[in-house]
């Protein structure tokens, strides 16, 4: 595996992720002002800076082990289905209230029955399950535990 | 005495039908996800996490102990039927257990490792009832820079119990921390991290965090493992005829393995419970390679041995008790369960410490009581009428499963504040710890940070301001040096001792 292989690898570009996200809250964390007595030593941004300190060590340190190991350390697998769990999930949430829960969740367990392939080959099941799923947990949170779950359409 | 009673009145508190249907759903729910491969009573109470916003919160204390209890249970039946733990605590089970089952003695396996759960849940349960009272005397000696060597002590422990990713567990314990400073300053009121938006002024709740951590990136790895299907393991033990009469161990069975055997390891259990981060799993480790140290049959182990299931199923549900000692009276929860327990109480205003003990022991005594009662009865009872169909009962088809919890996760994050942002919110920590879990970070250490870290700067800063920012004060204070000096001695221990590869056959 050369240099570049070696820094593309996964197990590198995540430490290197968190690295960006640590110096973005350092920057932030410079920027906070006590509100009394100056900025002291145990003023609010104390702990946030010896956070990103001790961060920054740790991700070096982890950076400089991944880099120097030849293999992937994590586990193999396609990441298309978590990525589609992830966008239906994100539309799920942008439609829950616009829609109401139940056509936001029905379209959501469909496209999750779809993403995990259950009783794609028998449309009466799938569509049995799709309202049964929807309806149990309308069931719980609304009937059970008197939730107010949003109405369809932002209606009725 | 005093809380003595008020213990005893937990049990009292039980009798009301509300209280015991919810033990009851808790203990059925914790033992479908104990027994589910990949799912995890973690899973279950930060699923019902939201729920207990809206139902009081002595029914939510005893839901989540019977759960808890439940969960640490019943990974023992996926383990034995099917070689699959249904939870990590229950892998020595799965190697006895297992065992047992291809020479045609699965359901006296099963028995056993019920008989060791209810026998280690039990002393569990009375030892956290003996011992909290000295517990909160204890903690009322502690003053503030005591406090931050406690937590710093949990952090540490947590952090080298994964001896092979001490950087990595610096990371998540760090990230944890970090995104607790987000929102209102713990001692001035000022905002930090709110980058110009008011959603963030609040700082970021707890549930979104467990909900993320356990439920979404449980739903994310399990998309990316979806091919690795059980479908043909759990069809092959569904053919298998299981006896409700085959379940009940044989007396001559339980003398060979010896009540001192069930007593030994579930102290082992309880004390390894009261350490911040060790956890069922280790709880279970360290009592069956005891027993098989001190076996008069080791040629057993690792080919059906009955005395190795006891052993490890007794200490890792004694382990229970154990885990709540830090969680009620220090704030400090032992394992995600507890964190969660811990949410659940802050939620309803409690604040755990020793004035908990002293003031609402009413409210944590059913609780208390439900561990007891789900050991002592349930776990045997469940296994009476619903052993024969446990293969059957996880053996619903993982798409179906995994779109409830999906659909529960997030319509459950929505519920407790009506927010839509807690819902994108558990979405992107699903998407941070499935990322964490994938490279072996451990979304325990972030969680706990996230949970302790509050506590940690408080103390830290409160300790530091009242002399002038001189850190010898950690040394200088007794009670901070005890727990400085404990800490060193736990890393050293933990460190040095290099695992016996012999211990697992």
């Amino acid at each position: 595996m050369n240099n570049v292989e070696r820094f593309r690898k996964s197990a590198v570009l995540f430490p290197v992720f968190l690295l960006i996200l640590t110096t973005i809250y350092l920057a932030e964390a410079l920027s906070i002002r006590s509100q009394f007595g100056g900025d002291t030593i145990v003023g609010p941004r104390f702990m946030p800076i010896l956070m990103a300190i001790i961060m920054y060590v740790a991700l070096i340190v982890v950076l400089v082990g991944e880099l120097r190991r030849d293999e992937e350390s994590a586990s193999s697998g396609s990441f298309l289905r978590p990525l589609l769990v992830v966008v239906a999930t994100g539309i799920y949430i942008a439609l829950f209230r616009p829609l109401g829960y139940v056509p936001a969740t029905l379209g959501f367990v469909i496209a999750l029955f779809l993403i995990f392939d259950f009783e794609r080959r028998r449309p009466a099941f799938f569509a049995f399950y799709v309202i049964a799923v929807t309806a149990l947990f309308y069931g719980l949170f609304a009937g059970v535990f008197g939730v107010r779950l949003p109405p369809v359409l932002g209606g009725f | 005495m005093e809380t003595f009673i008020s213990f005893l009145g937990g049990f009292g508190a039980l009798l009301s039908w509300e209280v015991l249907g919810f033990m009851i759903a808790g203990f059925l729910i914790g033992t479908f996800f104990g027994a589910m491969p990949g799912l995890t009573s973690v899973l279950a109470i930060a699923l019902l996490l939201p729920i207990t916003y809206t139902i009081d919160v002595v029914p939510a204390l005893v839901m989540c102990a019977s759960i808890f209890m439940a969960g640490m249970y019943s990974g023992s039946i996926t383990a034995t039927t099917i070689n699959i733990p249904g939870a990590p605590s229950s892998m020595m089970t799965a190697v006895e257990g297992n065992a047992l089952m291809l020479k045609g003695h699965g359901a006296n396996a099963l028995g056993h490792a019920a008989l060791g759960s209810m026998i280690g849940g039990s002393i569990g349960a009375i030892l956290l009832m003996a011992f909290m009272p000295l517990a909160a005397e204890l903690a009322l000696l502690i003053r503030t820079p005591g406090k931050f060597s406690l937590v710093l002590f949990a952090l540490v422990v947590i952090i080298i119990v994964d001896k092979g990713a001490i950087a990595k567990g610096i990371v998540a314990t760090s990230l944890g921390i970090m995104l607790a400073t987000v929102g209102i300053d713990v001692l001035q009121p000022i905002p930090r991290f709110e980058f110009g938006t008011e959603l963030l002024v609040e700082g970021i709740g707890l549930m979104p965090v467990v909900i993320g951590a356990f439920a979404v990136s449980e739903l994310l790895v399990q998309a990316q493992n979806w091919n690795l299907s059980l479908e043909g393991t759990l069809e092959r033990a569904k053919a298998l005829r299981i006896r409700r009469r085959d379940f009940i161990p044989p007396w001559s069975e339980i003398r060979q393995i010896g009540f001192f055997t069930y007593i030994k390891s579930a102290i082992m259990g309880y004390s390894i419970g009261i350490l911040p981060g060790a956890g069922g799993s280790m709880a279970a480790f360290v009592a069956y390679a005891d027993a098989k140290r001190s076996s008069k049959q080791p040629e057993e182990y690792g080919y059906g041995s009955r005395e190795g299931i006891a052993a490890a199923e007794s200490a890792n549900n004694s382990m229970c008790g154990g885990a709540f000692v830090p969680m009620l009276m220090f704030g400090i929860p032992g394992d995600p369960t507890t964190a969660i327990v811990l949410g659940v109480l802050v939620i309803n205003g409690l604040q755990p410490g020793p004035r908990l003990l002293e003031q609402q022991a009413d409210l944590i005594a059913p609780m208390f009581a439900s561990l007891f009662v789900s050991a002592l009865i349930l776990i045997p009872l469940t296994l009476f009428l619903f052993g024969p169909y446990f293969i059957k009962i996880v053996s619903i088809p993982r798409g179906l499963l995994y779109s409830s919890i999906a659909v529960v996760a997030l319509v459950g994050s929505y519920v407790a504040t009506y927010s839509i942002f807690q819902m994108f919110l558990a979405l992107m920590f699903g998407v941070l710890a499935f990322f964490l879990r994938k490279h072996n970070y451990s979304v325990v250490a972030m969680l706990l940070g996230f949970i302790l870290g509050p506590d940690l700067e408080q103390y830290l800063r409160r300790s530091l301001s009242f002399n002038d920012g001189n850190p010898i004060v950690f040394l200088t204070n007794l009670d901070s040096l005890a727990f400085l000096i404990l800490t060193v001695v736990f890393a050293y221990l933990i460190l040095r001792k290099k695992p016996k590869l012999d211990a697992i056959p």
